[in-house]
C-alpha cells in the first residue's frame, strides 16, 4: 500500500514546469519554489518590476501554474540579475534563478537564441582573441556615453600602457591556441554557430 | 524459588478460547513438569464463580504464585489482580491466549501449541515476580510560579484559592507583563476595544490580597535541584535600594535624579530617571532604582523625607522547597533592527506595534494623543506591515506565524480610525489570520474603512518629510509606493530571554523555536518532560490573552491533581542496588525526567518522576539498577519458557512489543486478523528494555527470529534504532544472521499492517532456514 502511494506521488513529479525548473542543474538544492505563497515581497523590491511590466511574483505564479507560454514570453528577458529577490525572499525562493532557468529553456528553442543573438559579437571576439573585450560595433555608443576622454584613451592606449611599463594586453600565441582548443572541446564554438544559424535562417 | 508452588488457571472464555485450543492437552502437558502443581479450567474465570475457584485453590493448595491464561491484561488484569487475594497483587502473570492466540490462529493444533508456549513463558517468568506495593506519593503543597504576567498571576490565583502556598516571582519591578502595557484589548463579541488595565487590575488585586501568595518582584530563579519529587530552588532578589516599608511614593527622589535612561514602559519612546516608578499604576506601587544607570551621586538620599534609600543594599538569596514549578516567563518582541530594510529604529517615524500601543495609551508619553514623532502632528496616513520576523525562513527570522499580530494590527488600526477618522490606515498583510469569531471583528474593522492590501513590503524609505512603503498589491497585480506619515511594524513574538534562562535552570527542553517544549503538543499541552514542572502562556508559544488564561488554569488543575489526587503509582520504577552502586552519578545526569537524585551518599528514585523507561539501566556501568518487577532475568525467563516445548520443524518468532504494539496485536485478535502461529508476543514497557543478551539468548535457544515492535513517537526513538544496528553487528560477530532481528514501527490503528509484517518476517525466516 505504502509503495504504491509513493509511486503515485512520484508519477506526477518531474514533468510539470515547476519540477523541471527545480530539477534543473542551475537550481539551488533547497530552492523554495514550491514554498512560495505569493506574498509579493520580491516584486516590491525588484528594480525590473519597478520600471517595466516584469513582475517577479507573477513569474513564479506562472511557473507554478504550469504556464508553458512563459518560456516564449519576452518578459523573462527583463530581469538583470541583481539577486535582490533572492536576498529578501522569506521562503528561500529565487525568482532570479528561476528566470535564468526559463531563459536557458528558451535558448534550447529558437526564441531564446534570437534573444541572445545580439551578444554574438562578444563571443566572436572571445574566439578570436581568447579574452573578453568590447566588440568594435559598441564603441560608437561608448563614445556617446563616456565622451571624448574615452575615445582619446582608446586611441592612445598602447602608448599609455607602454609609459606605465605594462606588458601587452594580448595573449601569447600558445595561450590563444589552448583557449581555442578549449572552446572547441567544451562546445562553445558549436553553440555560437547554432545561434548564428537561427539568425541566418 | 524452585520450591514455590505455582497454580495455572485456564479460561474457556465461553468457547472463545476452548473452541480453538485443546485445553485438556495443555493441562496434561503443564502437569508433566514439576513447575506447576495445580491446573484448573473454568468456563469464565472472570465471573464470581471463577473468583471463588481461584481463591479456593490458592488457600487449599497454599499456592505462592499464579498464572491465569485468559484474555488480555488490558481487559481483565485488574479483575484478576483482585481475585488472587490473599496473594500480593503482583504475584501473577497473565498469558494472553485469546486475542493473541485463539482469535488469530486458524489451525487448532497450531493454536494449541502456541497457547502452551505462551503459558510456559508466564510460568517461567512468574518465578521472578516479587511482592510489590503501589507507591503512595505526596507532593508538597507549595508552588513556585516564574513570571507575573497574566498567565503567572492567573495560575497563582487559582492555586492559592485551592489552598496552596504560592511564591510568584517577577524579574521586572512591576507585575502585569505585556497585557498591562498594551493599553487596549479587543472584545470580538462586542466588537469593541476595552481597557486592558481595567480587566487586569482586579486579577492583580486578587493576587496581592491573597495571603497564600508571596509576590517577589526584581527576582529571578537562580538554581533548582530535584529532590525526591520536590524542587529545592534558590531565588535571587535584587537589592531593595528603596525600603518599601518607608517609601511614601512622594517622588522627590525622581525630581533630583540627574541620570536618564530609556523608559522600558514606553518602549524607549521616552526617557526616565535612574530612580523612578515604572508607571503610575504599577504594582507593587513603589519606587525602584535601576542600578545599571545610577551614578551613586546620593542626591536622592539627601531629599528623601523618610530616609528610605540605601544605595549599599545587597542582593537577597532566598531558598525554598516546592512541589511544583510553573514556567510563565512569557515572550519578547522580535528585534526589528534585524530587518534594517524596514528602517526601525533609524527613522523615528517607524514604530513597532507595542510602541504604537504606548503612544495611544492614556498613561503613555503623549497621554494618548497619536502624533508623528518627527513632526508632532496627527498622521494623515498610517501603514502597518505584518509578519516582521514571522513566517520567515531567513536567518534570524522565525518560521512560525506569531498568531496574534493580525488581531493586534486590526485592533490598533480600528483605534486610530475611531479616534482620528481623517487618518487613513492601511494594513499590508501576507494572509490575514483571524480564526474563529475574530473574523467577525476583522470584517467589522474592514467595513469601518481600514484598508487591507495583500502584499509584503520589501522596504521602507524616507522621502522628503515622510515615509514611503513599496509593495505590490498581489491581488490586483499593481505595484504601489504608499506615501505615509507613520509606519508600524508587527514584530513577531519570540521566546523571551527569561524563558530560555528558566528552561536552562530547570533542565526542561525547548522546541526548535526556543519555546518551552510541552510533553505532548496535543494531549499534554501544559506538562513538560519533567513531572512537576508545568508551562503556560507565551512561554510555550505565541498565543493571545484568552488562550494564555485557559492554559494557566489548565496548569493549575494539573498541579491540583498532583497535590490532591492522593497519588498511588505503579511500583515499576528503578531501584538501585546499594551494594553495587559506586555513586558515579551517570544515571542522574542521563535521566531526562530528573527522577534520580543523590541523597546522603545514596541514589534516590522519585516515584512520580520515574517512568520505568530503563534508560538508567543501560547507562549504569555497575549494573546496579533494575526496574522493579522487570528484571533482566525475568525477561530471559519468559523467553526460556516460550521456547521450552519447541517441536522439531516448528518456527518461533519472539516478538517484543511495547504497550502500543501490544494493543495493536490485541486489535488483530479483536478483528480476527490471521497471524502466523510462530509469533509469540512478550509485552515490554519500553523497547530499550530488551538488551542484546536477550536477543542473543532467544536466537541461540531455539527462536528463529526476534521482532521488535516500537511506537516511533518516543523520546528514545533514534537511540533505539541506532542500538538495533549495533545489535545486528554483534549478531554478525557471534555468527548469527543479523536478518533474524527486525525492528518495525507499530501504531494502534494499523494492526493489519502489523499482521502483514509478521507474515512477511515469518516467510523470510522460512527461506533463511531452508537456505
Amino acid at each position: 500500500m505504502k509503495s504504491s502511494k509513493k509511486q503515485e506521488m512520484s508519477d506526477n513529479q518531474g514533468d510539470d514546469l515547476a519540477h523541471r525548473v527545480l530539477n534543473d542543474i542551475k537550481a539551488s538544492s533547497d530552492l523554495g519554489l514550491l514554498r512560495c505563497v505569493q506574498c509579493g515581497l520580491c516584486t516590491s523590491m525588484c528594480p525590473a518590476s519597478k520600471h517595466s511590466d516584469y513582475d517577479a511574483r507573477e513569474i513564479i505564479k506562472r511557473v507554478l501554474d504550469g504556464d508553458e507560454s512563459i518560456i516564449q514570453d519576452e518578459i523573462i528577458w527583463n530581469c538583470f540579475y541583481c539577486y535582490t529577490c533572492q536576498s529578501v525572499c522569506p521562503v528561500g525562493n529565487s525568482v532570479c534563478q528561476v528566470t535564468q532557468i526559463l531563459r536557458q529553456m528558451a535558448i534550447d528553442e529558437d526564441v531564446g537564441k534570437q534573444k541572445i543573438e545580439s551578444f554574438i559579437s562578444f563571443a566572436d571576439n572571445y574566439i578570436k582573441e581568447g579574452l573578453g573585450s568590447i566588440p568594435r560595433e559598441y564603441h560608437g555608443q561608448l563614445k556617446i556615453d563616456y565622451g571624448q576622454h574615452w575615445e582619446n584613451l582608446q586611441e592612445n592606449l598602447e602608448e599609455v600602457r607602454e609609459q606605465l611599463g605594462l606588458d601587452s594586453m594580448y595573449l601569447l600565441p600558445e595561450a590563444k591556441k589552448s583557449i581555442d582548443k578549449t572552446l572547441d572541446a567544451i562546445g562553445f564554438k558549436k553553440r555560437v554557430q547554432e545561434i548564428k544559424d537561427v539568425r541566418n535562417r | 524459588m524452585s520450591d514455590e508452588k505455582i497454580g495455572v488457571f485456564l479460561c474457556h472464555c465461553g468457547g472463545n478460547i476452548s473452541d480453538n485450543v485443546d485445553l485438556d492437552y495443555v493441562e496434561s502437558e503443564l502437569l508433566k513438569g514439576d513447575d506447576v502443581c495445580v491446573v484448573r479450567h473454568h468456563e469464565n474465570l472472570c465471573s464470581l464463580e471463577g473468583k471463588n475457584i481461584i481463591k479456593d485453590q490458592i488457600l487449599r493448595e497454599k499456592l505462592d504464585k499464579v498464572v491465569i491464561a485468559a484474555c488480555s491484561k488490558i481487559t481483565h488484569g485488574n479483575t484478576f489482580q483482585n481475585y488472587i487475594q490473599p496473594l500480593n497483587p503482583y504475584l501473577f502473570e497473565m498469558p494472553n491466549i485469546r486475542e493473541q492466540c485463539s482469535w488469530v490462529t486458524e489451525n487448532r493444533d497450531e493454536s494449541t501449541v502456541k497457547a502452551l508456549s505462551l503459558i510456559n513463558s508466564s510460568v517461567e517468568s512468574v518465578k521472578h515476580n516479587e511482592p510489590l506495593k503501589k507507591i503512595p506519593t505526596k507532593v508538597k503543597n507549595s508552588v513556585l510560579v516564574v513570571g507575573a504576567g497574566i498567565s503567572g498571576i492567573t495560575v497563582a490565583n487559582s492555586l492559592a484559592k485551592q489552598g496552596m502556598e504560592v511564591t510568584l516571582i517577577e524579574k521586572r519591578p512591576a507585575v502585569g507583563g505585556a497585557m498591562i502595557q498594551v493599553g487596549k484589548v479587543f472584545t470580538p463579541g462586542k466588537l469593541s476595544e476595552d481597557c486592558a488595565a481595567c480587566l487586569l487590575n482586579p486579577v492583580i488585586d486578587e493576587m496581592v490580597r491573597n495571603e497564600k501568595i508571596t509576590l517577589l518582584t526584581n527576582t529571578v530563579l537562580e538554581s533548582s535541584t530535584r529532590n525526591s519529587g520536590n524542587f529545592d530552588v534558590i531565588l535571587r532578589k535584587k537589592p531593595d535600594y528603596i525600603n518599601p516599608e518607608k517609601c511614601t511614593s512622594c517622588g522627590k527622589c525622581t525630581e533630583v535624579c540627574p541620570t536618564y535612561a530609556p523608559d522600558e514602559w514606553n518602549e524607549g519612546l521616552t526617557d526616565r530617571k535612574a530612580i523612578y516608578k515604572p508607571f503610575p499604576q504599577a504594582v507593587p506601587s513603589q519606587y525602584t532604582l535601576d542600578d545599571e544607570s545610577c551614578i551613586r551621586c546620593g542626591k536622592c538620599i539627601d531629599v528623601c523625607p523618610t530616609k528610605a534609600i540605601n544605595l549599599d543594599a545587597i542582593d537577597e538569596i532566598i531558598s525554598l522547597t516546592v512541589g511544583s514549578v510553573v514556567v510563565a516567563t512569557g515572550h519578547q518582541r522580535y528585534d526589528t533592527a534585524k530587518r534594517p530594510e524596514y528602517g526601525h529604529p533609524f527613522y523615528e517615524d517607524v514604530l513597532s506595534q507595542m510602541q504604537l500601543a504606548r503612544l495611544m495609551g492614556v498613561n503613555g508619553p503623549t497621554n494618548g494623543h497619536l502624533v508623528v514623532p518627527s513632526t508632532g502632528k496627527v498622521p494623515r496616513r498610517v501603514v502597518m506591515i505584518q509578519c516582521v520576523g514571522s513566517r520567515d525562513q531567513m536567518p534570524d527570522g522565525h518560521k512560525y506565524c506569531s498568531k496574534v499580530c493580525c488581531m493586534i494590527a486590526t485592533k490598533n488600526a480600528n483605534l486610530i480610525h475611531s479616534h482620528y477618522p481623517d487618518t487613513e490606515v492601511i494594513i499590508c498583510y501576507t494572509d490575514i489570520r483571524t480564526p474563529g469569531e475574530y473574523e467577525k471583528y476583522y470584517k467589522y474593522v474592514q467595513e469601518n474603512g481600514v484598508k487591507y492590501i495583500r502584499g509584503r513590503p520589501g522596504e521602507v524609505a524616507r522621502v522628503d518629510d515622510h515615509m514611503v512603503v513599496r509593495l505590490e498589491d498581489t491581488l490586483t497585480k499593481t505595484k504601489k509606493e504608499i506615501h505615509t506619515d507613520l509606519v508600524v511594524l508587527s514584530a513577531a513574538l519570540e521566546a523571551s530571554e527569561g524563558t530560555m534562562e528558566a528552561a536552562k535552570v530547570l533542565g526542561i527542553p525547548l522546541t526548535e523555536d526556543k519555546f518551552i517544549k510541552e510533553k505532548h503538543p496535543k494531549m499534554q499541552p501544559v506538562s513538560t518532560d519533567i513531572e512537576g514542572i508545568f508551562v503556560c502562556g507565551t512561554a510555550q508559544g505565541p498565543k493571545d490573552i484568552t488562550e494564555s488564561i485557559i492554559q494557566a488554569n489548565t496548569a493549575s488543575t494539573k498541579i491540583s491533581e498532583l497535590v490532591n489526587g492522593g497519588l498511588e503509582v505503579e511500583p515499576f520504577i528503578a531501584s538501585v542496588n546499594v551494594k553495587k552502586c559506586v555513586l558515579c552519578g551517570k544515571c542522574i545526569d542521563n535521566c531526562r525526567y530528573q527522577a534520580l537524585s543523590m541523597h546522603n551518599q545514596s541514589i534516590r528514585v522519585g516515584p512520580i518522576a520515574c517512568t520505568g523507561c530503563g534508560d538508567c539501566i543501560v547507562t549504569c556501568p555497575q549494573e546496579a539498577i533494575s526496574i522493579l518487577g522487570q528484571s533482566d532475568e525475568k525477561l530471559e525467563a519468559s523467553i526460556k519458557g516460550m521456547l521450552k516445548n519447541k517441536n522439531p520443524g516448528e518456527q518461533i518468532i519472539i516478538a517484543f512489543l511495547d504497550d502500543i504494539g501490544n494493543v495493536s496485536a490485541n486489535n488483530m485478535g479483536i478483528n480476527r486478523v490471521e497471524c502466523p502461529s510462530s509469533v509469540r508476543i512478550i509485552n515490554v514497557p519500553f523497547i530499550n528494555r530488551v538488551k542484546y543478551r536477550h536477543v542473543k539468548y532467544a536466537l541461540t535457544h531455539g527462536a528463529d527470529g526476534v521482532f521488535l515492535g516500537e511506537y516511533p513517537d518516543n523520546a528514545r526513538h533514534n537511540e533505539i534504532r541506532e542500538n538495533v544496528l549495533v545489535m545486528k553487528r554483534h549478531l554478525k560477530e557471534d555468527g548469527i544472521n543479523p536478518d533474524r532481528l527486525l525492528i518495525h514501527g507499530v501504531f494502534i490503528p494499523y494492526f493489519r499492517g502489523l499482521a502483514s509484517q509478521f507474515k512477511e518476517f515469518d516467510d523470510e525466516l522460512r527461506l533463511l532456514n531452508e537456505a
